[in-house]
């Protein structure tokens, strides 16, 4: 038998004019790290990190399901909205999640369509953070497939999103935690991938604001996987490329869920990106 | 190449869990390699027939087509960035996918761990 040190609790905030509860976890003590889930997926990706006693010694990981996602549930009268995430929606979000759990200028790790809006926080918001992990980010990129395929009243979304999406895993994935991750496709709530995904591979509006940020002042550290199909290291490089004093770390062996699909490739990659982060935010300031 | 998709044919008849997420999937698809077609026909997630082209009466619902080299490179156990997966194919313009898309990606899983059923077996383990 075997209890984890994670514990779950519920915030509510309020996000466009209305109240949203939001499940979020957190383990560690230290200096705050916000880890923010991928597209379609929700807080579960972060349990390995959350279980390391190597990382949480000296580190606070929170990680929250954004609203649809996960145990967050969606605001009421969603029976009735089409879910399409907003660049504005999203930041929003974070901060608002920020401010009501107290944190001081933490790390923010995000992965995905959680790297993308890192790094718009970074260009809009860095005072908010002490530096930025952007993980499988990049400035933009349009869509490989159809997104529409992702919400049909014909089909069952996520058995497609997780098959589609299978295709960012690298073969070096162990078994277990590629289905593990899969699984997480495979629950999300009708139209919710679809419509991070329109976030995703709509919004550009990064690019102008990348050579903004002032990595002098918060780091920006970016991580990606060579098997990411969706954002590839050349994306990330054009990216990392665009901000000035961004670093890049390639990872040979990995996709674009390393945190969840390979935790001990990914471990190192992560370890590496928190010690370029400033040790205490009174260091940042 | 008939050999191993005899030989997929083979495999599939053998893993369960893939004839029965397959149970609804009855279609013919053409898997194009250097421009030698092959049809493979599915009956309720069984392979039925393999014929091979060029045929111009063969009713196809999505067509697959590559190289040579890259399937044997899809093949492998641990294939190289791109060739782990037939969108890769597409997305490193070493393949292209015609036809009823949509066909394909509802029946998606099924369809491409059907054709790893030809993939190397090689312990995995880091």
């Amino acid at each position: 038998m075997s209890i984890e040190p994670i514990t779950g609790r519920y915030l509510t905030v309020e996000i466009e004019g209305a109240p949203r509860r939001i499940y979020f976890e957190e383990a560690g003590q230290g200096r705050p790290v916000v880890c923010l889930h991928t597209a379609g997926a929700d807080t579960r990706q972060w349990r390995h990190l959350m279980n390391d006693a190597g990382i949480t010694a000296s580190h606070r990981l929170i990680a929250f399901d954004m609203p649809w996602h996960g145990k967050s549930l969606p605001p009421e009268g969603f029976e009735t909205q089409e879910y399409l995430l907003t660049t504005e929606a999203y930041i929003e979000t974070v901060l608002a999640v920020i401010d009501g759990l107290g944190l001081d200028r933490p790390v923010l790790a995000g992965c995905s369509m959680g790297g993308r809006i890192a790094l718009q926080l970074a260009a809009l918001h860095a005072d908010k953070f002490s530096g930025f992990i952007a993980i499988e980010a990049s400035d933009f990129q349009p869509a490989w497939y159809d997104i529409d395929w992702f919400h049909r009243p014909d089909a069952h979304g996520g058995e497609m999103g997780a098959a589609l999406v299978s295709a960012n895993i690298s073969p070096y994935a162990p078994d277990a935690e590629r289905w593990n991750t899969l699984w997480m496709f495979m629950q999300s709530g009708p139209g919710v991938f679809r419509g991070d995904l329109s976030f995703y591979t709509r919004d550009d509006s990064l690019i102008p604001r990348l050579p903004t940020i002032n990595t002098a002042k918060t780091p920006v550290h970016i991580i990606v996987g060579a098997y990411d199909l969706t954002c590839t290291p050349e994306d990330a490089a054009r990216t990392a490329k665009a901000i000035p004093g961004a670093t890049l770390a390639v990872m040979d062996e990995l996709g674009h869920f390393p945190m969840s699909e390979h935790p001990e490739g990914f471990r190192p990659f992560f370890v590496e990106a928190l010690e370029k982060m400033p040790k205490s935010t009174s260091a940042a300031a | 190449m008939l050999d191993t998709f005899k030989q997929i044919q083979t495999s599939l008849e053998a893993t369960p869990h893939l004839l029965r997420l397959g149970r609804l999937f009855s279609e013919t698809v053409l898997i194009d390699v250097d421009g030698a077609e092959y049809y493979l026909t599915f009956e309720k997630g069984r392979i039925v027939s393999i014929a091979e082209g060029p045929s111009r009466k063969t009713p196809w619902r999505f067509a697959l087509r590559t190289d040579a080299e890259a399937l044997d490179k899809f093949w492998q156990a641990r294939p190289e960035p791109g060739f782990h997966d037939i969108f890769g194919l597409v997305k490193i313009g070493r393949g292209r996918i015609d036809g009823d898309i949509l066909s394909l990606v509802k029946n998606l899983r099924f369809f491409k761990d059907v054709l790893t059923l030809a993939r190397a077996k090689e312990e995995l383990a880091a």
